[in-house]
């Protein structure tokens, strides 16, 4: 590990980082040196290390291009530790911490010597767009073995191996005016509004608010900008109306204005959060913003000039060279050229000058620039060649040179001799686009406005845009805007903005930006040397303009053909040169090929922040019953049902060794057959109707009828959605003449009260009756098995003689000194009880059955067992056994549906059409397996034939299926074609390990047939 | 234990007259998650009023202000979202929905209140359920109780938007619950039985970095 203590290109003062505080780092293994306030990125030009990355496609070396989120280049994998991987990092927008250590994403095995840049050298015409459809999908079966190695040449970065030690967050704001961003604009908008006393959100994506502020060459009340942009920032945050967020990039603009914003909180201070009072704070927070009005201050990109290898390291940005001299103290090079289009981006020229390196000369396509930036460097003796652009950049790992000839930008043609410029550093400036991506998330389409050569947003009610990000470049008119459109913004809610002096500003005379997109070159695009658009997914002017000749016209398929605009970069620096190109290609203007859109995130977010705390324990809810804590102090296993954790088993300890399911379930099932059992079976959904109306109602909603159900008395209930088909079934109680109890299925509680309030709500509002959920109120514990009654008997005061507490009564008393409604129902054939009391008095009730139960051994049983239970007699299990296709004719319960009730309830007319009137309708049997031994697989599909040549007519499947103790076979619940009339034959299910299991079609009631254990 | 005031509906009294231990639906958080201390540094303490009277009213709004206001001595509160109290802050009535209140009164009153007011409500048209056991009520004081809030509610709890005197029904992390503000001091948070030890982790852990501590 080598180590580099000198940081070459850092200047001895200036900028706003503290040379006092060293950082030292360590990137791609070896160890550098930056300050406190460093990017990675400024700290590793300020090292001199120009290559930072591979090319996604062609593998060619590449450096840092940008300052801020447009970086294409410098993507990063953050970590020191296995937990602690971030991928997709940008070194630009990482400040520097003690120990920082990066990788870079691609380059294998390393970046300086990369296999795959031979790929990338025999280039072009190996490789054109579409490359990878045309060679590897076929033959298809390939593809899976082509693309492993691809991907290994062309990684993205990695997901962590381990659990992540750091914890994240989401937080619900609210407020009247979201600004986003914090430059010229931004800070005034949100001056103005928040001195009127609305509720403001500005946040900022970079460490520190100002955006073009903390570089600029321009006073404001004749100080730096930067200390206008404090004194704004000390008075926000002195108010209480404000909420300030820094390192907080607006990531995506949904519906309603609901706006996400990612906070990273600790990401500057060290790779995992650091402990405060021993508690690990968020690493990172995700703001789900809910705003009145937004107001986009986003400022713009700088579009780069798209010539040849204007990808090798060495080439930046206009704009990044002078934020990094003004803001970080760092030249990244010693000899420049300039190619611009415009004024402003002479500053690069200017800050280079200040900063003692050479200008080489600035290169401008305009024939007689003549702007005050532009007189300024005349006058220092900067030479300046006119209607000219660079044609392309020499070198390999670095810039060595610069071809620059005249040109003619309309006719796209060289018009004059090259000549080339020896330098190490091209800053290329084309003008800005406005940064128009959140704008685009809301579906607005961006216009074209030709006199900035840029899109601008076309906005959303409720949304606005305030400077750069409108195209309002002028500072001085970037300011007014903003405070402007803050006005606006709070007049569209009835509130009233504060008034604000703007700051004054020196004028400055800018001269015209001319169109350049592509820089012509002596050679055809397709034969001269690579320019690239689309830096990060390896786009060159040449793909595009093959793209638009192989067919491909419209800016949708060019970007899907080529990859332009694609990935974590959507487009930040390479879409309007893309379109651009297009355009002159089709023949057609920029707003005539019109842009893709932009789509969210604008920048990569990582998972914790948009999973917050809804992980691990936290997942999802999960719902208990009062009796959790006996279940689990008693071994339980647990089974999911719907969100809520109920006993699935109680496995025992015999002999030194828990019992498996099979053994659990098969003891328990036993057990409810000769003994007592006893299940928590507060689950069960129940609602409480009342109203003179609630009986018509049930009536209506159930298939059965309930006119003569008498107070005392309990009904099984099947209700079917308007198709016919069931949809849940349970029993209901008549505690009053107007008072009935409803119970659902545990899964289908919500959704059954949601039924009822809806048919009540938009069909039968004229109906007096009201539903309200007792589900919690309640719980309920169900005794059964014959020794049920004796048990129940030592603890109730209620009477239990069969004679007057018969089958499908139910009775009030005390049950373990407790109030308590009992249900004289049974789901398990067995005689059983249904207690109800207060959820808070439950345990204890639950804890005196057990005292008592000791001596009659009772079992606690789960889920499993009842299952079993259930099944041995038949019973459906709505959800299971169906599945929204099956009638209750299909289950054989004619017996519960009312043809000739007054009302047509829900469900009636369907069940009159044909085809639930088929006879071959797949109907709910039995299942028998002729060996005994064999317990069907549930889902296994059921044929007549099994010599029936492949395919097999498939005439039913099993639903439910379970080896039952008491009858010592397995059993089974299937539907069946025409299965009611098919009563003793034989059918097949051939399994996918070649066997054949044979079975008999039985009544679906294989235990007790006649129903006399529930009735003794 | 059983009382047929209205004849057609059945009333119920659920509460036992033995002494018999009874649970709160947080019974079972206390013994596994721990009741972390209310310390000096707590910016949040939570606290749970257990074992509280909580009925539903259903209805239309005049017939039952008047009988609320005949049997407890204060109406309905005049605004959706409303909460009103009693002049004791012990028993407290919350608009839900257009025809649908909450009541929350001393724990062992709901019996007999549920008695009078069908009393005094006579044939109007009208529903009232006892649901005390299937829901706690927790109150949340402290600096930071609106910022934990803001972690788990996409409700906006700005004071602006959320005066004292306002009730709500809306989501809680991935639950939901019924939220409150009974006065400057406290939020009151009416959750759900079979969702309380879920909320309470919830509750703990995005407090754990206020230092919550949870009063007994």
């Amino acid at each position: 590990m080598s180590q580099s203590l000198k940081q070459p290109n850092r200047l001895r003062e200036g900028g706003r980082v503290d040379r006092a505080r060293t950082l030292s780092f360590t990137f791609n293994g070896t160890r550098y040196q930056g300050h406190a306030g460093d990017t990675l990125a400024s700290a590793l030009l300020a090292n001199g290390v120009d290559i930072v990355n591979r090319s996604f496609k062609y593998s060619r070396p590449r450096g840092i291009v940008a300052a801020g989120a447009e970086e294409p280049n410098a993507l990063v994998q953050l970590g020191s530790t296995e937990a602690a991987q971030v991928p997709n990092v940008r070194a630009t927008q990482q400040v520097l911490f003690d120990g920082l250590t990066a990788q870079s994403t691609n380059g294998w095995p390393n970046v300086q010597r990369d296999v795959m840049s031979l790929v990338g050298k025999l280039g072009g015409r190996f490789m054109p767009p579409g490359f990878y459809y045309k060679t590897f999908m076929a033959p298809a079966s390939m593809w899976m073995t082509y693309e492993k190695y691809i991907r290994k040449g062309a990684g993205l970065g990695r997901s962590p191996m381990e659990n992540d030690p750091d914890s994240y967050d989401h937080l619900h704001q609210h407020c009247d005016l979201l600004v986003i961003g914090a430059g010229p604009a931004g800070l005034s908008a949100a001056q103005t509004a928040a001195r009127g006393g609305a509720r403001v959100i500005l946040c900022d994506e970079q460490e520190e608010m100002g955006g073009s502020l903390l570089d600029s060459r321009e006073l404001l009340d004749h100080q730096p900008a930067a200390q206008w942009a404090e004194r704004v920032i000390d008075e926000l945050a002195a108010l209480d109306n404000v909420t300030l967020l820094a390192r907080t990039t607006a990531n995506g603009y949904h519906d309603h204005h609901f706006v996400t914003l990612h906070e990273r909180r600790t990401e500057h201070l060290g790779e995992t959060a650091p402990l405060v009072d021993g508690v690990r704070p968020a690493r990172s927070r995700m703001h789900r913003v809910r705003a009145g009005q937004v107001l986009l201050a986003t400022g713009a990109h700088e579009r780069p000039l798209v010539y040849g290898n204007n990808d090798v390291p060495g080439n930046l940005l206009a704009g990044a060279v002078s934020t990094y001299i003004r803001r970080y103290g760092v030249v990244p090079g010693n000899r420049l050229v300039l190619s611009t289009s415009n004024d402003h981006a002479y500053r690069a020229a200017l800050d280079w000058d200040e900063a003692g390196r050479e200008v080489v000369a600035i290169v401008d396509a305009r024939q007689a620039p003549d702007g005050e930036w532009v007189e300024q460097a005349r006058a220092r003796g900067i030479r300046i060649i006119t209607g000219s652009a660079v044609l392309e950049a020499k070198g390999d790992k670095r810039v060595s040179g610069a071809r620059v000839a005249t040109i003619d930008a309309e006719a796209f043609k060289v018009t004059g001799q090259a000549e080339t410029l020896a330098c190490d550093t091209i800053a290329s400036s084309g003008g800005y686009s406005p940064v128009i991506h959140l704008a685009s998330h809301t579906g607005a389409r961006p216009i074209w406005n030709d006199e900035i050569l840029g899109f601008v947003p076309s906005l959303v009610k409720g949304v606005h845009a305030a400077g750069s990000a409108r195209g309002i470049h002028d500072l001085a008119e970037g300011l007014a805007d903003g405070s402007a459109a803050a006005a606006r913004a709070l007049a569209a809610l009835d509130l009233s903005a504060g008034t604000l002096e703007l700051p004054q500003v020196d004028a400055r005379r800018e001269g015209a930006t001319c169109a350049l997109y592509q820089v012509p070159h002596e050679k055809p695009t397709l034969r001269g040397p690579k320019q690239f658009v689309d830096l990060q997914n390896d786009v060159t002017a040449a793909a595009i303009e093959l793209a638009t000749r192989e067919g491909f016209e419209s800016i949708e398929h060019v970007k899907r053909y080529t990859a332009m605009g694609f990935g974590t970069d959507q487009g930040k620096l390479g879409n309007i040169n893309g379109m651009a190109i297009a355009a002159r290609c089709l023949n057609r203007t920029i707003p005539e090929v019109g842009t893709t859109v932009f789509r969210p995130n604008y920048t990569p977010v990582t998972f914790g922040a948009i999973a917050g705390r809804h992980c691990r324990e936290l997942f999802d809810p999960e719902r208990y019953t009062a009796m959790h804590q006996w279940h689990v102090e008693h071994g339980a296993e647990f089974e999911d049902v719907g969100q809520w954790k109920r006993p699935w088993y109680f496995p025992k300890n015999v002999n030194g060794k828990l019992e498996t399911l099979d053994e659990a379930v098969a003891r328990e099932c036993l057990a409810v057959r000769q003994g007592v059992g006893v299940l928590d079976a507060s689950t069960l959904g129940k609602i409480d109707i009342q109203g003179p109306d609630a009986r018509e109602f049930l009536g209506r909603v159930y298939t059965n009828k309930w006119a003569k159900l008498a107070p005392g008395r309990v009904r099984y209930g099947l209700m079917c959605k308007d198709d016919g088909m069931l949809m849940d079934d349970g029993t209901t109680s008549c505690l009053g003449e107007n008072h009935f109890l409803m119970t659902t299925t545990t899964g289908g509680a919500a959704g059954v009260m949601e039924w009822l309030e809806l048919w009540h709500q938009t069909e039968w509002p004229e109906l007096d009756v009201t539903f309200t959920s007792v589900t919690d109120h309640w719980a309920t514990i169900t005794v059964t098995g014959p020794e049920a009654r004796k048990l129940l008997a030592e603890i109730t005061d209620i009477d239990l003689d069969k004679e007057q507490f018969k089958f499908m009564d139910w009775r009030e008393g005390k049950v373990a000194e407790v109030p308590a409604r009992v249900f004289r129902i049974s789901f398990t054939g067995e005689l059983a009880y249904e207690i109800n009391v207060q959820a808070n008095y439950a345990m204890h009730v639950w804890k005196t059955l057990f005292a008592h139960g000791e001596k009659y051994d009772l079992t606690p049983y789960g889920t499993e067992t009842m299952h079993v239970l259930r099944a041995e007699k038949g019973l459906i299990i709505a959800g299971q056994d169906t599945d929204g296709s099956v009638t209750p004719e299909d289950l054989g319960m004619h017996w519960a549906i009312g043809y000739d009730k007054p009302f047509p309830w829900i469900g009636k007319r369907a069940l009159s059409r044909p085809d639930t009137r088929r006879v071959d309708r797949k109907q709910l049997v039995g299942l028998k397996p002729r060996d005994p031994a064999v317990v069907l697989e549930e889902g296994a599909q059921i044929v007549l034939d099994p010599d029936h040549a492949i395919p097999m007519p498939m005439v039913g499947h099993v639903t439910s299926s379970y080896y039952s103790a008491i009858l010592g076979h397995g059993i089974a619940l299937a539907v069946v074609k025409g299965g009611h009339n098919r009563m003793g034959e034989t059918v097949y299910l051939p399994m996918v390990d070649g066997q054949v299991h044979e079975a008999e079609i039985v009544s679906n009631v294989f235990y007790d047939p006649k129903g006399e254990r529930q009735h003794v | 234990m059983s009382n047929s005031v209205a004849q057609n509906v059945r009333t119920f009294e659920t509460h036992p007259e033995a002494t018999v231990p009874a649970e709160s639906p947080l019974a079972w958080s206390y013994h596994h998650s721990g009741r972390p201390g209310v310390s000096a540094k707590s910016c949040v303490v939570l606290r749970e009023r257990a074992m509280l009277g909580h009925m539903i009213l259903r209805g239309g709004a005049i017939v039952l202000d008047e009988a609320v206001r005949q049997v407890l001595g204060v109406g309905l509160p005049a605004r959706p979202n409303g909460l009103t109290r009693d002049e004791s802050g012990e028993r407290s009535i919350q608009w839900l929905s257009p025809d649908e209140w909450l009541l929350i009164v001393p724990g062992g009153e709901e019996f007999a209140l549920e008695a009078k007011l069908r009393e005094a409500l006579g044939d109007a048209h009208y529903a009232i359920v006892n649901v005390s056991g299937g829901q706690t009520l927790l109150e949340l004081e402290g600096e930071k109780a609106r910022e934990l809030l803001m972690k788990s509610t996409p409700y906006d709890v700005h004071p602006d938007a959320f005066p004292v005197g306002k009730g709500v029904t809306t989501v809680f992390a991935k639950s939901n619950l019924i939220l409150r503000r009974p006065d400057e001091q406290r939020w009151e948070l009416v959750v759900r039985r079979s969702f309380a030890d879920y909320l309470y982790r919830w509750l703990l852990d995005a407090g754990a970095e206020y230092a919550i501590g949870v009063e007994a």
